[in-house]
């Protein structure tokens, strides 16, 4: 704690949100039960320096992130079956796929290459679904469970994210330069955009997912209890008309 | 220039409130509850910045307009450059795919030069630019999509995978990237909330 920063812990304190634009510190004006309900107040409260929009939680965080991976795993399946090359001369037509790339890599005896080609595109794509599905499931269902490690893995699987993205390039750059007419030709094939799909949905994944919801306590089941207090605007309501 | 001390900083993983401390140089700062990093002991000054992204600029536009890398077959010679490669992509069919690449690797990049430059020259001369707020944002979203430094060792795999084929030669396009990934990764380390600091 010597460098730089002394939390603060002061239950008395209203809580305040970080602009993630500007990084100013506001209070939160939406604090308190109203803006806690499902739907949202449709109030929203502005960083007062930058404009930026603040809120306490990404909105939807959790749906979102689960519709990027469900997305993303239906199209894992045509990207690993579908060939994502297609090597054409006059005599002979060769489909490559994500896996076939990287054990022709491997006889041909570049097994340092297949291995930075593996970890690419297969490690961290699986990676990224399997993460992002448990840091989705354990903010509803474990919000307790090992929270340090799993803000670490969050914060891992939102650095190396985009280095899946090489394959793409690899495969564009060859189709680009093996260009021989009759002799030999490169192209893509349907396999890339199916991964080049999964790559951009996985970022999308995880940049919808709210790092913070790791650290939120489970809800004291108090709030089930708020029937009594319906009923009593119910009755109020009733009273009334 | 730097934070104030005493005042808050919300860690951006968390949320959990920390009272800053000045740093000594070289340190780090990380939330105590979930060891993210909130902040750093030094800080490039505005100007290094703003001379690192010129240099940027201009070996960026080297690059992009330059082979990356050429390949000899039977005498045959077919040279490649990022336009080019993504223009193939896209007169293959495939469309979708060309616009990820361009936009991960050209415009991305392009953006994280073209709006660095537009906030740090004014900055540097002491007035701020109109929009400077949409401005940092749009950075904030161009450094998540840049990934020059992906196509520049896809390059290098490329390379590689075509030796075994025929004569491939690095173009100096090539070069050029790898000395933009490093420019880039420097840029970067600065981050952009000091940027506020100036205005």
């Amino acid at each position: 704690m010597n460098a730089g920063a002394v939390p603060l812990d002061d239950p008395d304190r209203p809580p305040v949100l970080g602009c993630e634009s500007c990084g100013l510190t506001s209070a939160n004006a939406l604090a308190g039960a109203a803006s806690e309900r499902p739907g949202g107040t449709g109030l929203i409260q502005r960083c007062p320096r930058c404009g930026h929009v603040l809120h306490a939680r990404k909105p939807m965080s959790v749906q979102r992130t689960w519709a990027c991976v469900v997305a993303a795993a239906v199209l894992y399946v045509p990207a690993n079956v579908l060939p994502i090359m297609m090597t054409v001369s006059a005599l002979q037509r060769d489909e490559h796929t994500l896996i076939g790339g990287i054990r022709e890599l491997w006889i041909d005896g570049s097994w340092g290459l297949s291995v930075i080609v593996f970890i690419a595109s297969i490690a961290v794509p699986v990676l990224k679904i399997g993460v992002l599905g448990l840091l989705a499931w354990t903010s509803q269902h474990a919000q307790t469970w090992r929270r340090l490690e799993r803000a670490k893995l969050y914060r891992l699987i939102e650095a190396v994210g985009h280095w899946s993205m090489l394959d793409v390039y690899v495969v564009i750059l060859l189709a680009a330069t093996i260009r021989f007419g009759p002799l030999a030709n490169v192209q893509a094939g349907p396999g890339l955009l199916a991964f080049a799909a999964v790559v951009v949905l996985t970022m999308l994944g995880t940049y919808a997912f709210d790092p913070k919801l790791i650290w939120d306590d489970p809800k004291p089941a108090v709030r089930r209890a708020a029937v009594p207090n319906d009923a009593g605007d119910a009755g109020h309501a009733g009273r009334s008309a | 220039m730097s934070r104030e001390q005493d005042s808050l900083v919300v860690c951006e993983q968390c949320g959990m409130a920390h009272r800053w401390r000045p740093l000594a140089r070289a340190s780090i700062a990380r939330c105590v509850r979930c060891e993210a990093v909130l902040g750093r002991g030094h800080r490039l000054p505005l100007t290094t910045i703003l001379s690192l992204t010129i240099t940027a600029t201009v070996i960026f536009l080297f690059a992009i307009s330059s082979d990356v890398l050429s390949l000899d077959m039977r005498g045959v010679a077919k040279a490649t450059t990022l336009p080019g490669a993504i223009a193939t992509t896209w007169d293959d069919g495939q469309e979708i795919v060309a616009v990820v690449a361009a936009i991960t690797a050209l415009v991305a990049p392009a953006l994280f030069l073209a709006l660095r430059l537009y906030v740090l020259v004014p900055l540097a001369i002491g007035t701020v630019p109109r929009g400077f707020a949409l401005c940092v944002r749009l950075l904030h979203q161009a450094g998540r999509w840049n990934m020059v430094e992906v196509f520049t060792i896809g390059v290098l795999l490329s390379l590689v995978r075509l030796s075994s084929l025929a004569d491939a030669v690095p173009g100096p396009g090539l070069f050029a990237l790898g000395a933009v990934m490093l420019l880039f990764a420097k840029i970067e380390s600065a981050g952009l909330k000091h940027l506020w600091w100036h205005v």
